[in-house]
């Protein structure tokens, strides 16, 4: 997918201004708007189920990136990128729980973000440990590796060694009042909502600056051919690794974002089938561009909420139906991919970049 | 060293199992390229219907034989709706449509059957176990064996002399010369499809006669994918003595490890085998290794 076409009559000239992110007046007016939109309208118009419903699409959209990062960008592919979520989620509630902090961190509510950074850094390095095959091998290889990483670090570490730190037995459960940013305790979809979107951008902005610099060429050529980005000059294991580094800590921001949510995180909250969600996610929005995550992740969220809604009347018919919902979930979600893999093989960000090219070129799109 | 004798022995009668699935998942790959991780779900499709069969008082022979008539065409159908349209597509598309059959074959079948552990009642194999000398196994795991070796030997026998057999393999070793041969190359992918299901459905069917027939049997199918590792993607024996030895690790680090790891080391050692063992020898025991250019 190539760039995608100004409208007529309208030119560079500076070179500078090719490379800005926002490079006509009209695309600069609809961003502020979409900013607008997000900090001002949603928060204060949409109701609690809206708002969870931002919520879980923006969680989506951190676990998300961090794969699109690692399929997208670096053909990496990962089957079990949850696992690294699930370093984060647990990293920072250990640390939330167990950590003896010093007494002015607990008062200056510091030590919600600093367990955020740390997580981060954690679930970098396991992603590394794991990323490290991808030195020796790659393709369907590597996905059993990663996928190998779900099964270890969920199905085993976490559930049967992490989760038995303190005695808590399974699920650990976060007292209220104990995330704290700052003197705001996180305590509502609505602050929720500003954390995440907060993460969001932060992640967006940082990894589409990343792929615009020497660092993203890399891992574009590692992605394109990587017996030639070799022959280029390019440390390819280097680079690799720290495609694996990147989208581990992204991954370990969205656990540890998401147990502000959750009154209590157990192995449960990350399967192997959420790691193949977000893979889905990828897919279905567009492989190899951001904006693609995005749309991927609010379609599948909407859709899946939309099938409930579908569903909701026709239990009083059928009350089974209920109980089986997860199962129509899954079974619709399997039917997507398969959907969209066979009839619209680049995803939701294609059809989003032609909609743009045919308003930018019309009247004359020859 | 009974406990010793006993977890080898017991390793490779589950082993039998394992390598009767994963001629089924060797034989998608090399038939038609395709990277199949819904093997998991279909052990389970294969296994609900025999066991739905049998539970309506259809003895068990048939109810098996009815449930591989089933697994042949599901084999057909999910190879003309969803991959036949994949070939030459990039492995990530082909592999992600798997994993969407998977889910979608899995949300089904939870769906229709619930995910309460199922039991064969009456038990098709005697309870009582079998004493050979020192070792005690039990009939379900001897007769497993036994049904999944003479499975292996008649599909070998298969390829090796019959004509459908011999056009399979002609596809598998190079697909344009087998082309102009005049053998279709879309009747071979629904077929290696069809044996798969077949083969799947039958090691489901015999799994769940040893331990109860629940969602997690689709896990033990997952199984396939360290043991087609070890033996090489694109080998049939190495596939059968992959999924003895993969059998024999299990059992063996569920004896000895389980006191030192407490929790799942049976269920996780064959997958960290496996990354271990990638690292050394990434094209298998006897996998053709590719030699990749620019």
């Amino acid at each position: 997918m190539s760039t995608t076409f100004l409208p007529c009559g309208i030119y560079h000239q500076e070179y500078a201004k090719e490379h800005a992110w926002w490079q006509t007046p009209f695309i600069k007016g609809k961003m502020i708007l979409l900013l607008i939109v997000l900090f001002f309208i949603i928060p204060f118009f949409a109701d609690s189920y809206e708002l969870s419903l931002c919520n879980q699409i923006g969680y989506t959209i951190l676990g998300a990136i961090g794969v699109q990062l690692l399929i997208g960008f670096c053909g990496q592919i990962t089957l079990g990128h949850a696992a690294f979520l699930a370093v984060g989620a647990y990293t920072s509630t250990l640390l939330i729980l167990e950590f003896p902090w010093p007494a002015f961190m607990i008062d200056w509510g510091l030590a919600y973000p600093a367990s955020i950074i740390i997580a981060a850094f954690m679930a970098g390095i396991w992603s590394v440990i794991f990323g490290l095959p991808s030195a020796r091998v790659k393709g369907f290889y590597l996905i059993l590796t990663t996928m190998a990483a779900q099964f270890i670090i969920v199905d085993f570490i976490i559930t049967q060694y992490v989760s038995q730190i303190g005695g808590r037995g399974q699920a650990f459960s976060i007292p209220p009042e104990t995330i704290k940013i700052g003197p705001v305790a996180i305590d509502s979809d609505l602050k929720v909502y500003f954390m995440i979107l907060f993460f969001v951008i932060i992640c967006v902005v940082v990894l589409a600056n990343l792929i615009r610099s020497k660092v993203g060429r890399a891992w574009i050529a590692i992605r394109d051919n990587d017996i030639s980005a070799d022959v280029m000059g390019i440390n390819v294991i280097k680079y690799k690794l720290m495609a694996f580094f990147v989208a581990g800590c992204i991954g370990g921001i969205a656990g540890s974002c998401w147990i502000s949510n959750i009154a209590a995180i157990s192995p449960e909250h990350f399967p192997w089938s959420w790691s193949l969600w977000l893979v889905g996610v990828v897919l279905i929005g567009g492989v190899g561009s951001i904006h693609g995550t995005i749309f991927g992740s609010i379609f599948m969220v909407l859709v899946m909420e939309g099938l409930q809604l579908l569903v909701i009347p026709l239990v009083d018919i059928y009350p089974k139906l209920l109980m089986d919902f997860l199962f129509i979930k899954e079974a619709a979600f399997g039917l997507a991919i398969c959907i969209f893999m066979i009839f619209e093989p680049y995803g939701l960000s294609y059809r989003w970049w032609q909609l743009k090219n045919y308003f930018n070129l019309w009247p004359f799109s020859y | 060293m009974e406990l010793f004798l006993m977890t080898i022995v017991t390793g490779i009668m589950v082993g039998g199992i394992y390598a009767l699935v994963a001629l089924g998942w060797v034989l998608i790959y090399k038939c038609s390229g395709v990277l199949n991780l819904a093997m998991g779900e279909m052990t389970l499709i294969g296994a609900y219907i025999s066991i739905t069969f049998y539970s309506m008082g259809i003895p068990f022979l048939l109810a098996l034989l009815l449930s591989l008539i089933i697994g042949l065409i599901l084999g057909i159908l999910t190879e003309r709706i969803f991959l036949d349209k994949l070939i030459g597509e990039p492995v990530l598309s082909v592999i992600m449509v798997t994993v969407g059959l998977s889910f979608f074959f899995k949300g089904s079948l939870e769906l229709i059957w619930g995910t309460d552990t199922k039991v064969f009642t009456p038990p098709v194999f005697p309870l009582e176990p079998i004493e050979i000398g020192p070792i005690v196994i039990g009939q379900a795991y001897l007769w497993s064996f036994i049904a999944a070796i003479i499975l292996l030997i008649a599909f070998v026998c298969f390829f090796k002399y019959t004509r459908w057999g011999l056009a399979m393999q002609a596809t598998a070793d190079d697909e344009m010369a087998a082309l102009s041969l005049g053998i279709s190359a879309r009747f071979v992918y629904a077929a290696a499809w069809s044996i798969a299901f077949i083969s799947a459905g039958v090691g489901g069917t015999l799994l769940g006669n040893i331990n109860g027939l629940n969602i997690s049997v689709a896990h033990l199918g997952l199984l396939v994918l360290p043991v087609v590792v070890l033996g090489g993607l694109n080998s049939v024996p190495g596939a059968i003595v992959g999924g003895i030895i993969i059998g024999i690790l299990q059992n063996l680090c569920g004896a000895y490890l389980d006191q030192y790891f407490p929790g799942g080391v049976k269920e996780i050692a064959p997958f960290a085998f496996m990354v271990i063992f990638l690292l050394f020898k990434p094209y298998g025991l006897w996998g053709w290794e590719r030699i990749e250019r620019v």
